[in-house]
């Protein structure tokens, strides 16, 4: 069949003739003290999109410290000496003054059994007065509104268990703005209204997990999967931990893992890329060299058998299906990811059609390739959501039977061939925003060492076969490194 | 960049190039280059359709997005949710030539899409494709839009999936306040403030789908704007030659009604104690874009929720701690009154103190007028990011065409641009008090009462919101071509299972003797022997022995009469008993048996094994044993003698041959989820030669 023969070449073609053009868009170079640069030129409207890759994350948090790398993301937004106080020198001898207040509290309370609630009481109420006068030289989120007076928009930040990224926007003429604002909080930043924040980091945990069956189902089923691996500790870490975070902890965190070497940088839109270096050597250059900070050690030991879990929750039930598999870096994981994608991609996935379409047992059924980060060794994710009347038994059963016939069977030619083209096309529509040039490619530069990666992965893909992924599938998909999770109501009259 | 980079320190030193600004007040922004905005072309093919065109060569792409004047405002008041499963199917349930799986995987192999979607005040339908696979991908997104095929099995899975999703509704608490205020502000009878209920489910028929379609599916009701990879002239050329065939007609689409506006102000509550924080929803009803303080309202709305700097976010989440997610907004829309609208989630404990702060924040703004830095700050943010409206060309597409539609001038956006420059502190004030009314706030919270800290009760009276999702009246079977051809199947095969259909019409009366082991009941536990008569095609005689003595009851469907004991005697049925009657004499066996022979009776399957089987009002479930094909069970609902429903279960085993044709000489059953007794024939006596008169003499009468 020569027509379908061509057919497929055609967009191999597109992404080969991709490279070549976008490379040209791209200027990298790294500053005498590691960080790394990616400007990538897009003359379309006078806008550029930055983003802040720093290769630190949950993942990082020492034990006790769990939350600390998400804590730090937080205070990145709170300033500096000059941006924030309304004076320094008062607020900076007030900051020190609540920490010696802190210490004298802890020492009370390390006391234990011995420890005296009375002179508990009079600290924190010390501590209290400590932290009031401390916030009246505060200029309230003074970072976030020049940036946004300024016209920044899409500002954000998020904490991942392998990195944490900063992100916005600004018109074409703010862009020294941002080279200002992103060296100087990476530089010097103030760590104000720490307590507060904490409270505020708190109130994220209860919104996101605790208060989310969804939520309380990925964390139980993370705490079950990993035994020992960060991995086990979603990035919002403990509730304990964070009610007892103190500020030296973050500042401490801060200086191991936002040395230069550690960051990566990606500024996409209109700008000009010799200028832009001219500025970064200006700005970033004055971020002192250091040492790269430790990897993590603890490799999780071979999981020895099936693990479940249950959870109570007055919900509807909900199913997440774990198999352990290894890292970004294994040479399976491109069989791995196209294999999930046959599996759930689209209305094509095999799990699509077979349990939401045509047994209509569930209302949304899918996998995830790797979960949930993949720098270190992780999970081939499955979830499912049954459908009214129908049991997580009945669905769980189900997927083992698509899991089986994988493994059993080659999935047909056709199927890979229509992965390989939706993956292709999904980096061409990828290429039009800012935003995402600016995120994806300090995403692949930090993690495989080339921004390039994001084109030339496509040619591993290419390189997939059916038997790839059955073997994969045979590989990985077994039932002695499966983690099963599930909500379940509540007994009756159980303990709240 | 033409920027010279250099700032002026206030001594008027330069400073070298190689410096740092020492402050961000230091640095000096030129002006931003003049911004390029794509002008679509519009152009009106032959059969009416307006479209718009707009090249764009970044990358080989080509895609579009046609708006169509309908809306879930169009649905019928009992069947709601009707345009929104029309749209869905409309893709899913394929066209007149390919099935959806067809077109799911035909679309997939070029990684291209086809979707169609339902909002309050416009349909849309959008493609996206690789350009080679441009003029394939065309036809498809052509052919759902003009030959869709509303195929049975999608709208089951599209009704299933539903029913799933009502039932999960309540499952995350952060979602509940925002569509429970709503309901409030909106009312329940509109699509603002509406939720499709179960019951609802059981009303939308493939017909309804295929009329809502061609009444609001027509070439002059379509607007289309592509944009891509693509030359203007030739694109336009192409539409004409795809859409030459589409030619239907139909009269001009009306007006959406309006919205009524009736403030529910207000603290309503609902638990849920699996939460360790409390959700909240606080609003009023809104305005439009066009409104002539919009811009001004957008500032206040801003100054007081939005971004990082707001009041709101200053005070409840950076001061207090309270809150990680605290937002305020003036949510405008094109045609119809949005909402003003505070939301976010606090720990249980400050619950009724957020609410509080949140209040105090509110009056500030209404009485006393915002700082110079906070306008100015506010207007900058709004005028300084403008650029970003203009970023890609599908934004501006997408704008224009809005507009279009809307009937809003070309230059809408910058009229908003000038207005946002001319608001004042006393223009924000203004607006505040004459748009943010605590009186006619709606208050919604959930969350977990047993660890607030202060109760809800202290902000006023509290009304408790009942989340409880309800059931439908009766599990309905959807009639369509499919489920009445299984029905038909099913019950013939049952016939076949029984004797044979006209075996089973052949029979014209029989007497059937059995005891009846009640257990509960009003009366305690009992035995009761009966004996049932029954003429075709449906006169029905009952005769029970009680240990208080012996009850008859005689019925042919229209009207009856009961012969109790003394001292009551004789008397007509009353209305009760016979509608209960009319229940036996149209679930007796053999006629139900025949339901598909008869026209005035519907047989639809409901699932792989059961039928639902209705005349006029009257309606059962059978299921069926798949291994015999005989019928196991019958579940109808019954109203009881004080008008309560309850749901009937009678489960029959036993099945022996009497006369040629295989009955049932066991039931079991269940009444309201409770074992209510059992039945055991004794005998059953087929075309036993009964007399119509003889059944209908009462006992007192002399023969």
């Amino acid at each position: 069949m020569k027509v379908r023969f061509l057919w497929l070449l055609l967009p191999a073609m597109l992404c080969a003739q991709s490279l070549k053009d976008f490379e040209k868009k791209v200027t990298e170079f790294s500053l005498p003290n590691g960080m790394r640069f990616l400007i990538i030129e897009r003359h379309e409207a006078p806008v550029v999109s930055f983003h802040t890759y720093v290769n630190v994350g949950s993942v990082d948090d020492p034990s006790g410290e769990t939350g600390i790398a998400h804590m730090f993301e937080h205070m990145a937004f709170k300033g500096t000496a000059a941006i924030g106080s309304k004076n320094w020198p008062k607020e900076k001898a007030a900051l020190a003054h609540i920490e010696e207040v802190y210490d004298r509290l802890d020492q009370e309370k390390r006391k234990g059994f011995r420890s005296d609630p009375k002179k508990i009481a009079a600290i924190e109420a010390e501590l209290k007065d400590a932290i009031s006068t401390a916030d009246s030289f505060v200029e309230e989120n003074e970072y976030d509104r020049i940036v946004e007076s300024n016209g920044g928009v899409g500002m954000n930040a998020g904490t991942g268990e392998d990195s944490t990224n900063y992100f916005y926007s600004f018109p074409e003429n703010r862009i020294e703005l941002w080279f200002y604002l992103e060296s100087e909080r990476f530089l010097h930043p103030v760590f104000r209204e720490f307590y507060k924040e904490r409270d505020v980091v708190r109130e994220e945990r209860r919104m996101r997990v605790e208060s989310n069956p969804q939520g309380r189902l990925v964390e139980a089923m993370l705490a079950t999967a990993f035994e020992a691996h960060p991995y086990r500790v979603m990035p919002g870490g403990w509730a304990s931990d964070i009610d007892n975070f103190r500020e030296p902890e973050a500042e401490q965190f801060y200086k191991k893992y936002y040395t230069p070497g550690n960051i990566t940088i990606g500024i996409a839109g209109d700008v000009n890329p010799a200028e832009a270096r001219r500025m970064a050597e200006r700005y970033f250059g004055r971020l002192p060299k250091a040492p790269l900070p430790p990897l993590v050690r603890t490799v999780e030991p071979k999981q020895e058998g099936e693990k479940r879990v249950a959870v109570d929750a007055a919900a509807q039930p909900f199913l997440a299906i774990a198999y352990k598999r290894p890292s970004q870096y294994s040479p399976d994981d491109a069989a791995l990811d196209v294999l999930s994608d046959v599996l759930s991609d689209g209305r094509t996935g095999i799990i699509y059609k077979e349990m939401v379409r045509d047994k209509k047992i569930a209302l949304g059924a899918g996998s995830q390739d790797t979960f949930p980060s993949g720098k270190y060794p992780s999970l081939f994710l499955f979830f499912v959501i049954p459908t009214q009347g129908h049991s997580l038994d009945e669905n769980e059963k189900a997927l083992y039977a698509i899991i089986e016939k994988v493994k059993k069977e080659k999935v047909d030619d056709a199927a890979i061939a229509r992965v390989r083209t939706k993956l292709r096309a999904a980096l061409i529509r990828k290429l039009d925003s800012n935003s995402g040039l600016a995120s994806e490619l300090c995403s692949y530069s930090a993690n495989f060492g080339d921004w390039r990666k994001l084109f030339t992965q496509l040619e591993e893909y290419d390189k997939v076969t059916a038997a790839d992924v059955q073997r994969v599938a045979q590989k990985y998909l077994i039932e002695s490194t499966r983690t099963v999770a599930y909500t379940q109501a509540p007994a009756e009259g159980g303990a709240k | 960049m033409k920027r010279v980079l250099l700032a002026l320190s206030a001594a008027g030193v330069m400073l070298a190039q190689t410096a740092v600004a020492p402050s961000y007040k230091d640095l000096k922004y030129p002006p931003l280059p003049q911004v390029k905005i794509p002008v679509p072309t519009p152009v009106t093919l032959s059969n009416g359709m307006r479209v718009f065109l707009l090249e764009d060569h970044e990358l080989p792409l080509v895609r579009g997005i046609a708006l169509i004047r309908s809306g879930n405002l169009f649905d019928p008041p009992d069947k709601k949710g009707l345009s929104e499963f029309m749209a869905e199917v409309m893709r899913s349930g394929g066209t007149k030539t390919k099935t959806g799986d067809q077109i799911d995987e035909e679309l997939e192999n070029m990684a291209a899409s086809v979707e169609s979607g339902m909002e309050e005040t416009s349909a849309s339908m959008s493609f996206s494709a690789l350009k080679e696979n441009a003029d394939t991908v065309l036809k498809v997104f052509k052919d759902v839009m003009t030959a869709p095929e509303f195929r049975e099995d999608k709208l089951d899975l599209a009704i299933t999936q539903t029913r799933s999703a009502i039932a999960r509704r309540n499952d995350e608490a952060g979602g509940i306040p925002d569509r429970e205020l709503m309901r409030i502000l909106y009312g329940p009878t509109t699509p603002y403030g509406w939720q499709v209920e179960y019951e609802d489910l059981n009303h939308i028929h493939r017909q309804d789908l295929i009329d809502f379609y061609q009444r609001y599916y027509f070439p002059k009701n379509v607007m289309l704007a592509v944009y891509g990879d693509f030359k203007v002239d030739e694109m336009k050329q192409k539409l004409e030659a795809v859409f030459a065939d589409w030619k239907v007609e139909q009269p001009p689409v009306p007006k959406f009604p309006e919205v009524a506006m009736k403030p529910a102000p207000g603290i309503y509550f609902a638990e849920k104690d699996d939460v360790t924080q409390t959700f909240f929803a606080i609003g009023e009803l809104g305005g439009t874009l066009r409104d002539k303080d919009y811009a001004a309202l957008q500032v206040a709305a801003n100054i007081l929720g939005q971004g990082f700097t707001s009041r709101l976010m200053s005070q409840i989440r950076t001061k207090l701690g309270y809150a990680y997610d605290i937002s305020a907004q003036w949510a405008a829309n094109y045609d119809h009154p949005g909402t003003f609208r505070i939301g976010g989630s606090t720990k249980s404990q400050s619950t009724t103190e957020t609410l509080q702060a949140i209040r105090v924040e509110l009056d500030k703004m209404r009485t006393a007028e915002v700082t110079d830095r906070e306008l100015n700050e506010a207007k900058e943010g709004v005028l300084n990011s403008f650029v970003f409206f203009f970023d890609s060309p599908a934004k501006t597409l997408n704008r224009v065409m809005r507009y279009e539609y809307f009937g809003y001038p070309k230059d809408f956006l910058f009229q908003y641009q000038k207005a946002i420059q001319a608001v004042t502190r006393a223009d924000v004030l203004r607006v505040a008090k004459e748009h943010f009314l605590p009186e006619n706030l709606a208050i919604v919270a959930v969350g977990n009462p047993k660890e607030f800290g202060k109760p809800l009760s202290a902000l006023g009276k509290v009304n408790t919101l009942d989340l409880t999702i309800p059931e439908p009246k009766a599990e309905g079977a959807k009639v369509g071509a499919d489920s009445l051809a299984k029905g038909k199947a099913l019950l013939e095969r049952a016939q076949q299972a029984m004797g044979g259909a006209d075996k089973l019409a052949a029979v014209k009366d029989f007497v059937m003797s059995a005891e009846m082991d009640l257990q509960g009941g009003p009366m305690g536990a009992m035995k009761i022997k009966q004996v049932n008569r029954w003429i075709a095609p449906g006169t029905f005689r009952q005769d029970q022995i009680l240990p208080m003595g012996t009850i008859v009851a005689y019925s042919d469907g229209k009207s009856g009469w009961l012969a109790l004991p003394p001292p009551q005697g004789v008397m007509a049925m009353p209305a009760p008993v016979l509608a209960q009657a009319r229940g036996e004499i149209f679930r007796e066996w053999i006629p139900l048996m025949l339901s598909s022979r008869d026209s005035g009776r519907t047989v639809s399957a409901v699932d792989a094994n059961a039928v639902e089987i209705t005349e006029g009002s009257l309606k059962v479930r059978v299921e069926f044993d798949a291994a015999t094909g005989l019928p196991a069970r019958q579940i109808y609902s019954e109203t009881d003698m004080r008008g309560a429903p309850s749901e009937v279960k009678e489960t029959f085993s036993d099945w022996r041959d009497a006369g040629g044709v295989k009955l049932p000489f066991k039931a079991q059953i269940e009444q309201g989820g409770k074992k209510a007794g059992d039945l055991t024939v004794s005998e059953v006596k087929l075309n036993a030669g009964l007399d119509a008169a003889e059944l209908s003499r009462k006992p007192d009468a002399k023969k």
